[in-house]
Parts: C-alpha cells; sequence; structure tokens
C-alpha cells in the first residue's frame, strides 16, 4: 500500500490527472466474472480513498471494455480460418505470430519503458538457431524446437539486456535504444556476411516442424496451433503485468527514480521483463522460420525492429490487446493495399504513425478504452510484493 | 608504401565523409537532445536535389549549393510544424522522427524507382604523386569537409549567432530572459543541423551514387559516432566521428570485412557503456 499513499506526489507527471492504480483482485478469469470484479473494484475504491486521502480520483462507475475488446478479437481468430480462403488462411497464421513478436515488444516498452529497437534480433536469432537446427541436426520436432527457439532468444536478450542495463550506473534511455538498435544492425550484418548462415540469401527451405509422424506445413492446423500459443503466452502475460511485478514495472515506467528510492532495484526488473520480451520473440521468431520456411538477414535487422515498433504504437502500447490489434491491423490493411497502392503504402504508413504519435500517443485501441482501464488494476495481497521484486 | 599511402588516404576519405555526415547530427544532438532519425533521410535529400539538378542539365555544382539550402529551409518548417511537440520526450521524438524519414524516404524511393543512379563526379580524374593516383572528387571532399568543420567551430565560438545558440541550448530560461528568441533559435539550429546534412549528401552522391537507402546506411554510424564521441559539445561527435569513421575504414584491411564490420560497433557500445560520457565530456563547443 506504500505506493498508494505516496501517490499525490505523482501529480505533474506526464500523465497529470491519471487515476490512481487501484488494488482491486484481479482474477484471470475476468471475462467470465465481470460481477465478481465489479464487486473487487468497489472494494479496491474504499482502499484507495482511504490511503491516498483526497487524491483519488473521482470515482466513475465504467463498463469494462478490455475483456470485450479481447473476447472480440479471439472469437474473430477463431473464426478466421472458416471464412477465409486457404492462401488467406497462411497470411492470418504470419499475422498472428507477428502478433506474439509485438506482444514481446509491448512488455519491455509498453510496460516497463524499454525502448527496444533491436527486438528482431531475438526474434531472428531463434529464426536462425531452429532453422540452423532442422538443416544441420534434423531436429524439427516441436517439443524440441520451440524450447529451443525461446531459449535463444532468451539467452540473446540476457546477454545484451544484462550488458546494457545492468551495471553501477543505470543506463540512459538514449543509450539502451541506440544500444539494441546497434545490436541489431550489427547481427543483421554478421547474418549477411556470414558464409554458414547463408549470406544474404538466408536459410531456404526448411523442414517443416514436425509432431512424431505429423508435418506441420501451412494451413489451418498450424494456424490453430500458432493461435493457441499466442492465447497462452497471451494469459501468462497478462496475468505477469497484472501481479505485483506487473505494478513494480508499471511504476518503474511512470516514474523510475521513485521506484528506484522504494528499494526495488530497478535495472534488474528492466533486465527481467527485458529477458522475459526476449523469451517470447524468441518463441515467435522459430514458429515465423518453419511457417515461412526460410530464415534471411532482414529477420534480425533493423526493418524487422522497426516494423514491431509500429505495430504496438499503432495498436496502443501499455496494452496486450493493442499490440495484438495493431499486429493485425497494420499487416492487413499492408496486406490489402499491396497490389494497387504498394508503393505509397509506406507513406501513408509513416504519415498515419505521425499522426498517432502526435494526437493518440496511446494508439488507436484509446479510441475505446478509457485511461484507467489501460492502467488497470494489479492484483494478490501486498504481502507478495517483497517475492515479486527480488 | 605507395600502398600504404593509397590505404591511408582511402581511411582519410572515408573518416572525412563519416566526420560530413555527423556534423549535423552531432549539432542537433548535443545542442538539442534530439537524436535525429530522418537525419538520413535530409542526407538522401541531399544527394536526391544534387541528381535533380544533373538530371534537368544544370550544372552539378549548382545542385550542390542548392541542396544544403533546400533541405535546411525543409528542416526549419519540419521544426516549427513537427520537431518542436517532441523536445520534452527524447525517445518520442526518436519514434515522431523516425516516422518522419520513413514518409522521406519511400517517397524518394517512389521518385527514383529501386534503381542505383549515378551521378559523375563534378571534379573528375585524380591527382597524380609520383606513381600513385588519388581520387580528386574524394580529395576534394576532405578539403571541404575541413574547411566545414573550421566554419562550424568559428560560427559557434565566435560569433553573436553562436553565441546565442549555445545560450539557448544551456539554459533556456535564462536565455529567454535576456532576450533570446528561443524558439528562432532552436528553429535555426534545426535548419543548421539539416542544411548540414543536406551538404553531405550532394558532397557523397557521386562517391555512392543515389539509392533510396543511402542514408540509412550512415544513420547507425552516425549514431554511434555520436555517442562516442559524447553528446553535449561540438567537438566531441567530431571527435567520435573520426574515430568511427577511421576505425570502419581501417580495419578491414587487417582482418575479414565481416568481423571488422560487426567489431567495430561492439567496440563502440562496450566504450560508451563504461565511458557514457564518450570521448570529450562537457559542454561547450
Amino acid at each position: 500500500m506504500l505506493i498508494f499513499t505516496l501517490s499525490p506526489l505523482g501529480r505533474g507527471e506526464p500523465r497529470p490527472g491519471g487515476p490512481p492504480y487501484d488494488a482491486k483482485i484481479e482474477t484471470l478469469k475476468s471475462m467470465t466474472a465481470v460481477k465478481r470484479a465489479i464487486s473487487a473494484e468497489i472494494g479496491g475504491e474504499a482502499d484507495v480513498a482511504m490511503a491516498g486521502g483526497g487524491a483519488a480520483a473521482p470515482i466513475r462507475s465504467t463498463r469494462k471494455i478490455l475483456p470485450i475488446v479481447e473476447g472480440v478479437v479471439l472469437v474473430a481468430a477463431l473464426l478466421a480460418p472458416l471464412v477465409l480462403q486457404d492462401y488467406l488462411t497462411v497470411f492470418a497464421t504470419r499475422v498472428i505470430i507477428l502478433a506474439l513478436f509485438a506482444l514481446s515488444f509491448d512488455l519491455v516498452w509498453g510496460y516497463a519503458g524499454i525502448m527496444s529497437f533491436g527486438q528482431a534480433l531475438f526474434f531472428g536469432s531463434a529464426g536462425y538457431g531452429v532453422a540452423l537446427l532442422a538443416r544441420d541436426l534434423n531436429v524439427t520436432n516441436i517439443f524440441l524446437v520451440l524450447p529451443a527457439g525461446t531459449l535463444i532468444g532468451l539467452t540473446f536478450a540476457l546477454l545484451l539486456g544484462g550488458f546494457l542495463l545492468l551495471g553501477r550506473h543505470p543506463s540512459s534511455v538514449i543509450f539502451v535504444s541506440l544500444g539494441t538498435l546497434t545490436g541489431s544492425y550489427a547481427a543483421d550484418r554478421l547474418a549477411r556476411g556470414w558464409y554458414y548462415l547463408g549470406g544474404q540469401n538466408g536459410i531456404p527451405s526448411i523442414a517443416p516442424m514436425s509432431l512424431g509422424s505429423y508435418d506441420f506445413t501451412e494451413g489451418p492446423a498450424f494456424y490453430y496451433l500458432v493461435l493457441g500459443i499466442l492465447v497462452v503466452v497471451y494469459l501468462l502475460c497478462r496475468f505477469l503485468v497484472r501481479s505485483q511485478f506487473g505494478l513494480a514495472l508499471a511504476g518503474l515506467r511512470e516514474n523510475e527514480q521513485r521506484i528506484a528510492f522504494f528499494g526495488y532495484k530497478a535495472q534488474h526488473l528492466k533486465a527481467i521483463i527485458f529477458t522475459i520480451g526476449g523469451a517470447v520473440a524468441g518463441l515467435a521468431g522459430s514458429l515465423y522460420a518453419f511457417h515461412e520456411g526460410f530464415v534471411w538477414p532482414n529477420m534480425v535487422g533493423v526493418v524487422v525492429s522497426t516494423q514491431v515498433v509500429l505495430y504496438v504504437l499503432f495498436g496502443g502500447s501499455g496494452t496486450l490487446i493493442g499490440a495484438v490489434i495493431g499486429a493485425i491491423i497494420v499487416e492487413g490493411v499492408s496486406f490489402w493495399l499491396s497490389d494497387n497502392y504498394r508503393d505509397i503504402w509506406p507513406i501513408i504508413l509513416g504519415l498515419l504513425l505521425l499522426l498517432v504519435i502526435l494526437f493518440r500517443p496511446l494508439g488507436l485501441i484509446s479510441f475505446v478504452l478509457g485511461e484507467r482501464e489501460r492502467v488497470g488494476s494489479f492484483g494478490a495481497k501486498p504481502k507478495e510484493k517483497r517475492d515479486a521484486a527480488p | 608504401m605507395a600502398n600504404a599511402f593509397v590505404a591511408a588516404f582511402e581511411i582519410l576519405s572515408f573518416g572525412a565523409i563519416i566526420v560530413l555526415i555527423v556534423l549535423g547530427l552531432g549539432i542537433i544532438a548535443s545542442m538539442m537532445g534530439i537524436f535525429n532519425f530522418a537525419q538520413g533521410e535530409f542526407v538522401l535529400l541531399g544527394a536526391y536535389i544534387t541528381y535533380l539538378a544533373y538530371a534537368k542539365g544544370l550544372p552539378i555544382w549548382a545542385g550542390m549549393v542548392a541542396a544544403p539550402f533546400v533541405v535546411g529551409a525543409l528542416g526549419f518548417v519540419l521544426e516549427a510544424l513537427i520537431i518542436r511537440r517532441f523536445y520534452a520526450a527524447p525517445i518520442v521524438a526518436m519514434l515522431g522522427t523516425y516516422a518522419l524519414g520513413l514518409i522521406i524516404r519511400e517517397a524518394v524511393r517512389g521518385l527514383i524507382g529501386g534503381f542505383y543512379l549515378t551521378v559523375p563526379e563534378p571534379i573528375g580524374g585524380s591527382i597524380d604523386i609520383g606513381a600513385m593516383h588519388i581520387s580528386a572528387w574524394r580529395f576534394t571532399i576532405i578539403v571541404i569537409t575541413l574547411l566545414v568543420m573550421g566554419g562550424c567551430y568559428l560560427l559557434l565560438s565566435r560569433t553573436n549567432f553562436g553565441l546565442r545558440m549555445r545560450a539557448t541550448l544551456e539554459n533556456p530560461s535564462l536565455a529567454r530572459a535576456s532576450g533570446i528568441s528561443t524558439p528562432l533559435m532552436y528553429g535555426a539550429t534545426f535548419a543548421f543541423g539539416s542544411a548540414l546534412a543536406g551538404l553531405a549528401g550532394a558532397l557523397i552522391v557521386p562517391v555512392f551514387s543515389l539509392y533510396a537507402d543511402l542514408g540509412l546506411r550512415f544513420l547507425i554510424q552516425g549514431f554511434v559516432a555520436v555517442m562516442v564521441g559524447g553528446v553535449g559539445s561540438f567537438i566531441g561527435p567530431v571527435a567520435g566521428a573520426g574515430v568511427i569513421g577511421t576505425l570502419s575504414a581501417a580495419l578491414p584491411w587487417v582482418m575479414a570485412p565481416v568481423v571488422a564490420d560487426v567489431l567495430v560497433f561492439v567496440l563502440a557500445i562496450v566504450f560508451i557503456k563504461f565511458r557514457p560520457q564518450g570521448l570529450i565530456a562537457g559542454k561547450g563547443v
């Protein structure tokens, strides 16, 4: 409860007038347990009002929109292969994988405020890793390659994040963002020049992912596999960012110094979430490599790194569903326009991005989602705070 | 001996090109605290204007003279319309300028197609010193770089304009209280930085030929150079650019180019990590 009592100090922060975090108990099943959530919300409000004195924002009773948005997206995703033609299902699979990738960037930027311009490094290195496994060792078993990809992403993120973020002096945000950008660019150059990795052409014709004797080829089966993975990862992330750890992260994003004064090891928190983001990106990268059937240097480079930034900024950083929606919209529109307007689409994309940054910094999701619900609520008992933040 | 001399010249001329590109980037980063992701596209625009002049049958040098003014004017307008909103948040500034750069780059790509367009050197031929031949145009670039560097230094350290610029950037409220129009100074600084990028683009286009990703290629090198040199002064980024340019041109002579390429970046990041203030710390010219 310490944070709530001190929250009046936060007036005049970048988001003035933002509601204080309420402490209501979030359940994972809030989609189905709306009633329970509402009663808990009332309890939470009372808590805040008591602890924060007069600083609590006026209480608005709002219907919860986030679960509705999530539900709509899930249902749409479930039904998509039934109505789409075959080649569109293949495209939809790619979008779902990219949404998973966007999720990883959203964790790092939207929740912890670390600008990672090199997220593709983890995505692509995992892709290259599993491609090498399939090419040189003939390993395509789904239970081996996906954990391997995740592990590769995690390892690279741990190394790079540990180097950039940890240390005696906290690194500046500029250094971290340029450091990740440089890392991704260097990896791109390395992949282009290294003969073992296929040079400019990358690694073509990767064998399909297999489960026993069944091969996952492009199509509905692959789509539902990827969608299942996305839902599981999404729920895990949702749990993570709504936990006490997520509360500490949100504090970190809003005011790093104050979180440090509370005794949290801010740099360690950042390194942890950066590593988790890297692992998710690695999982997405290994799926992408098997789905596309080839990997090429762009996949680790600046192009894909900035692509994922676009998804999340469009959709709305700081909400998990925003990242997913952003990936779907950007990829969908670019697919739709690519036939006739291939040349001007990147210009439109740049203009839209500029408009979003200038006028809708919280992304498209902020059209339907209030500030209060975006910040959300953080569950679990106060006692667990210590355990969650090492 | 002759080989060593040619190598030294190659290294020097590449270093000069990097310095030329980083000058504008460094001025904007040091003086305004913004890492301008569109800087590479300003370089591209400078190159494109030179190409346009050439394609329309005008003398190439006319395009090269026009490029810095046109790009500088564009920078001034963009600062007033867009960049101005970003001063409070450096990360948002990165994203915003990235979006700007994307628009410019794709617009130019649309105009020139996916081609590599060549522009001839305004001063062709080579300079012969005994048995050695060095490109006259590359030599001219080195000379112009030195002149521009000296000119920028004098402008910032010796003139009234430079004094007001530095005053604005060091303490805006005091500068305003002293009667300096700070918005105008910010605009002028940004325009000056963009003009330098335009000049760089105009000068390097005969060497690298014109293609849409021309600016992108130098952008990350430029950022790394600014960080290595140290943000906050004029001399810092220039020194950093000298180091990075020399290293990236010299290392391929002694090891595999792929390794050299990556090694420069790794060395630079490690250096910045352990010396965040850069080669030359502190404010000033």
